[in-house]
């Protein structure tokens, strides 16, 4: 852990992994693409539409992934005070906000003609809906913030407070959908997918993951450089 | 996938927008990469 | 503790003189009521159905719109700096003042509010479990507030900022809340139950976040 602590370490490390990366991405989603729209077959009961769910299923796992990702560099950052932590969290945010509004919206595509709505309040769209809105909320206080320092603390609270509210949320949000409507809506058990549509869906998932992983070491490296220059001209403007 | 089948346009609208956003997110991350680094060589460059 | 209550008491001395208590927030929940009507229509059977998740909605906006008083005015006037260097740490003095703003704001509208759903034609029997849903949530409301007023201490535009911290917070609030008042008469108890615990939740984690965020202010 403490090797990563140094940025110099971290970004030579980034250097030379993000080309690896970039190649295992692409060929992730060329082959889970393939799977996706030639090998697996429509479904029998929802058609070719079945095939939304290889874009949006991906989407929803990384906008959780990511959201979590967020709270563990911010717990980092508070324990061990660890440097690059905060700009982990940081850079993660928008990312993963991208995710969760794609996880949406192909939700809202697929709801159409399954539900005949744009959008149900079903219990899994109010919460990834509910899980956008602490993205935004993360965003806007690291935008509204000016000192850096600052910012980074306040940030910190508020990712670790959304990170345990989450599963009350998702808890009550399930408890307040039972209510209102019974579970009539369909339901993608993981046991029950046939294996010809399990793969696909498990390899896009892996290549969302490693894009998500070659983004962020990007955003990190960017942001490190726009730290590096901030420190930078404030020390030159202390010397004139 | 049948592309005549029922729905399709609604598959195809749902790649079209993920490639879109996500395509719009890696060049975002690409250029913001770039301009940082420029920025930072720059001034590195003007110091010495 | 006597310099929690000492603090408590002029919280609310405060509150009581100052104004922009709980009459303004009163004001603002009358206002809101006068409002929906006018947007939904006149209709009877409409605002009876609609009037407990009206009620509810009205409290979580004006607890929320009276949130950024928790810290704001004794961070400006130098009076937090004082408490942080006081013998008692500086989560306790969040919860007294997150208990100072139940007190004076969020407990009376919870209170006046199940009355005022008269206005909405609310149903007379649910006034009661109503009014006890909303004693109860209500304080988890004021203190999930206090973790958005520390947040957006000393903040320019911190009144909308505040709104997208703590809203989605409060939705567990406004499940229970719902259902404890409109819901079936089996999950009412349990309803109940649970917005008591997340009251109990509430009260460990809003002190902590609270602090946390005050000494970043702070520092």
């Amino acid at each position: 852990m403490q090797q990563f602590a140094n940025p110099t370490r971290f970004l030579s490390l980034a250097n030379r992994a993000l080309p690896t990366i970039w190649v295992v991405t692409i060929i992730l989603f060329a082959i889970g693409l393939y799977g996706a729209l030639v090998s697996a077959p429509p479904d029998y009961q929802q058609g070719e539409t079945v095939r939304i769910m290889f874009v949006h299923v991906p989407a929803a796992w990384l906008a959780m992934l990511v959201y979590t990702v967020m709270a563990l560099a911010s717990a980092v950052a508070i324990i061990f005070r660890h440097p690059l932590a905060d700009v982990a969290a940081k850079t993660a945010a928008p990312i993963g906000a991208v995710f969760c509004f794609l996880a949406l919206a192909t939700g809202s595509l697929w709801g159409k003609p399954m539900w005949g709505a744009w959008w149900v309040w079903d219990a899994r769209l109010t919460s990834m809906f509910v899980l956008f809105l602490l993205y935004v909320g993360y965003i806007a206080i690291w935008q509204a913030i000016e000192e850096p320092t600052r910012a980074a603390m306040i940030a910190r609270i508020v990712a670790l407070v959304g990170f345990v509210n989450i599963p009350i949320i998702k808890f009550s949000v399930d408890w307040w959908n039972t209510l209102h409507q019974p579970a009539s809506v369909l339901r993608m058990d993981g046991s029950t997918i046939d294996w010809s549509i399990r793969w696909p869906l498990l390899v896009l998932g892996l290549a969302y993951s490693f894009l998500f992983l070659a983004l962020h070491l990007m955003s990190m490296r960017s942001e490190i450089a726009t730290r590096k220059l901030r420190n930078l001209q404030i020390a030159r403007s202390g010397e004139a | 996938m049948d592309w005549n089948a029922d729905h399709a346009s609604f598959v195809a609208a749902a790649y079209a927008l993920s490639l879109a956003f996500i395509a719009g997110l890696i060049i975002y991350v690409f250029s913001r990469d770039a301009r940082a680094r420029k920025r930072l060589a720059q001034f590195q460059e003007t110091k010495k | 503790m006597k310099l929690l209550l000492a603090l408590l008491r002029r919280d609310l001395i405060l509150a009581a003189r100052q104004g922009g208590g709980v009459g303004t927030a009163l004001g603002f929940f009358l206002t809101v009521l006068v409002l929906l009507p006018i947007g939904i229509g006149p209709d009877q059977v409409t605002l009876q159905r609609l009037a407990p998740g009206i009620l509810w909605i009205t409290l979580l906006l004006s607890v929320l719109l009276s949130a950024d008083r928790i810290f704001q005015q004794d961070f400006e006037d130098g009076s937090l700096e004082i408490m942080v260097m006081a013998p008692a740490s500086l989560e306790l003095v969040a919860l007294t003042k997150a208990i100072a703003h139940w007190l004076s704001t969020s407990l009376p509208l919870s209170i006046a509010a199940p009355f005022l759903g008269i206005l909405l034609n609310l149903r007379t029997e649910i006034i009661w479990p109503l009014t006890l849903a909303m004693v109860l949530g209500s304080s988890a409301l004021s203190l999930l507030a206090s973790i958005g007023a520390s947040l957006t201490l000393n903040l320019r535009r911190g009144g909308l900022l505040i709104s997208i911290l703590v809203l989605p917070l409060y939705v567990p609030v406004l499940v229970f809340g719902m259902s404890a008042t409109t819901g079936n008469p089996e999950v009412i108890a349990p309803s109940l139950l649970i917005l008591a615990a997340i009251t109990l939740a509430s009260l460990v984690l809003a002190p902590i976040a609270a602090a946390a965020a005050l000494r970043a202010y702070l520092k």
